[in-house]
């Protein structure tokens, strides 16, 4: 509990501290803060644009049909620096998706987190940093 | 005949244009950028200061000084890394609060953030530098009412009726009004020169300035433009470039809720191979109660400026407005 009230509070001082660092558009206004979900599903399209990556899933449900999600991460410039093209997912992979579901109900989340089924995190495999200052220092 | 003639030359100029666009773009990659030296050992073939290459002003320091350094202008090395640990630990997915506003709007686990993990190299507590508090000077009461009309209408968004009530960020427009803080990725700018004249691309959302130096006179005052209207000069070795013409046309058009009078004077100065020094100043009565100046570098990246084609793929209007119809039919 105390953990909790420590990454709370870092947390809070994080957002009054640091630099204004949201996304491209409003989240909130596009996903709903009260509907966390979790996916687990296969690859089945990437879409490498901006202002945001989407990457589509086929989730099986427990009545054996499959729904296709689509979730939205960031730029993908950002991933390009860190040395990630459009094949570091490959159509076929499982992935599981943590995040919020879209406020119009349709199928779309964000990936809050998306990580691996072995629990590595997705995209964090490379050595590349991407602190341009640090650089300099 | 004459037909011909003047096609000829539309296409001889062309491939000129485009033959000196691929010697430019040789060139700069070829150049060595710059030896490290003292000042005013980077110029450019023409004699300029030669502030060329690509950049970026990633910084975890924020803009105004934090409280808790309320007495403390500049850190030590050990309170630097030990805040830079911090920031950085607090920005990890892994430690934010589910369920709130907050995490939603942080959309994504940190590997898409770019904000860089160092504070500025001078390990100052702000990035404002004028007044000596650090602090931004109060608002004006009209700009206090701005600042509120401005939240409130962004709270409003979940139930927007249209794309124009959004702001000039999520409508691709430009990604913030001038001058330009460290935001949370894509910091990055390109600045390339001619005689006469200084280009600056900023990544993110894909705009270039265009600054034209010498003793020319700002547009009249009724031309408005989205980045203003930027006119530059040398002093010494610092681009110094004064830019009015501001819009108030859409949210988000005018910086820190600013009038659309607001002069900005920025000051460019190359001090090593690597950073460039930069500092702005700005000043509009109806906004604050005095002028305020802040300084961030910018530091050289290792690599290039990608496209951000933002209005192809923003499929997030699309969503967002159709989650506020979504809404108004379940009666919000």
């Amino acid at each position: 509990m105390r953990q909790l009230h420590i990454a709370i509070l870092a947390a809070l001082a994080w957002c009054i501290t640091a630099p204004a660092a949201f996304a491209h558009h409003s989240f909130s206004a596009e996903f709903d803060v009260s509907k966390p979900i979790k996916l687990q599903g296969t690859v089945t399209r990437v879409q490498w644009i901006n202002p945001h990556t989407w990457i589509y899933i086929d989730v099986k449900k427990p009545d054996g049909t499959t729904e296709n999600w689509g979730i939205e991460g960031g730029t993908p410039n950002t991933l390009f620096r860190l040395g990630f093209t459009r094949d570091a997912v490959q159509v076929g992979s499982v992935i599981i998706v943590d995040g919020y579901e879209s406020r119009d109900g349709s199928k779309r989340a964000n990936g809050r987190d998306m990580t691996l089924p072995d629990g590595r995190k997705l995209f964090m495999a490379s050595s590349v940093g991407n602190d341009a200052a640090s650089k300099d220092k | 005949m004459r037909a011909i003639v003047a096609t000829t030359l539309l296409v001889t100029a062309g491939l000129i244009s485009l033959q000196a666009q691929a010697q430019t773009q040789a060139q700069r990659r070829a150049a060595p950028a710059v030896k490290a030296g003292a000042a005013g050992e980077w110029k450019t073939p023409w004699g300029d200061p030669d502030l060329q290459g690509t950049w970026s002003n990633q910084t975890l320091t924020p803009l105004e000084r934090p409280r808790e350094f309320a007495d403390k202008p500049v850190l030590t090395e050990a309170e630097a890394a030990a805040y830079e640990k911090r920031l950085v630990d607090a920005g990890n997915v892994d430690n934010r609060n589910p369920g709130t506003v907050q995490d939603v709007n942080l959309a994504y686990n940190q590997v898409w953030w770019d904000r860089g993990n160092r504070i500025v190299a001078d390990r100052r507590t702000s990035l404002v530098v004028d007044p000596p508090d650090g602090r931004v000077p109060p608002l004006t009461p009209a700009a206090q009412k701005r600042r509120d009309e401005d939240r409130a209408a962004s709270d409003a968004e979940k139930f927007a009726a249209s794309w124009l009530d959004f702001d000039v960020y999520s409508r691709c427009i430009i990604r913030s009004a001038l001058p330009r803080l460290s935001t949370g990725y894509n910091n990055n700018y390109e600045i390339v020169q001619a005689p006469g004249l200084v280009a600056i691309m900023q990544e993110q959302v894909h705009e270039t300035r265009m600054i034209r130096l010498g003793n020319t006179p700002h547009l009249p005052s009724d031309v408005r433009q989205w980045l203003g209207d930027s006119r530059g000069h040398w002093e010494g070795n610092t681009l110094v470039v004064e830019t009015t013409n501001f819009t108030d046309e859409a949210r988000g058009s005018t910086f820190q809720y600013a009038t659309k009078n607001m002069k900005l004077v920025e000051r460019f100065t190359r001090v090593s191979d690597r950073t460039i020094d930069y500092q702005f100043t700005v000043s509009d009565p109806g906004t604050w109660t005095r002028p305020w100046t802040a300084k961030l570098p910018w530091n050289r990246i290792d690599g290039l400026i990608y496209e951000y084609a933002c209005h192809e793929g923003n499929l997030g209007m699309e969503h967002m407005l159709s989650a506020a119809r979504a809404a108004e039919r379940k009666g919000r």
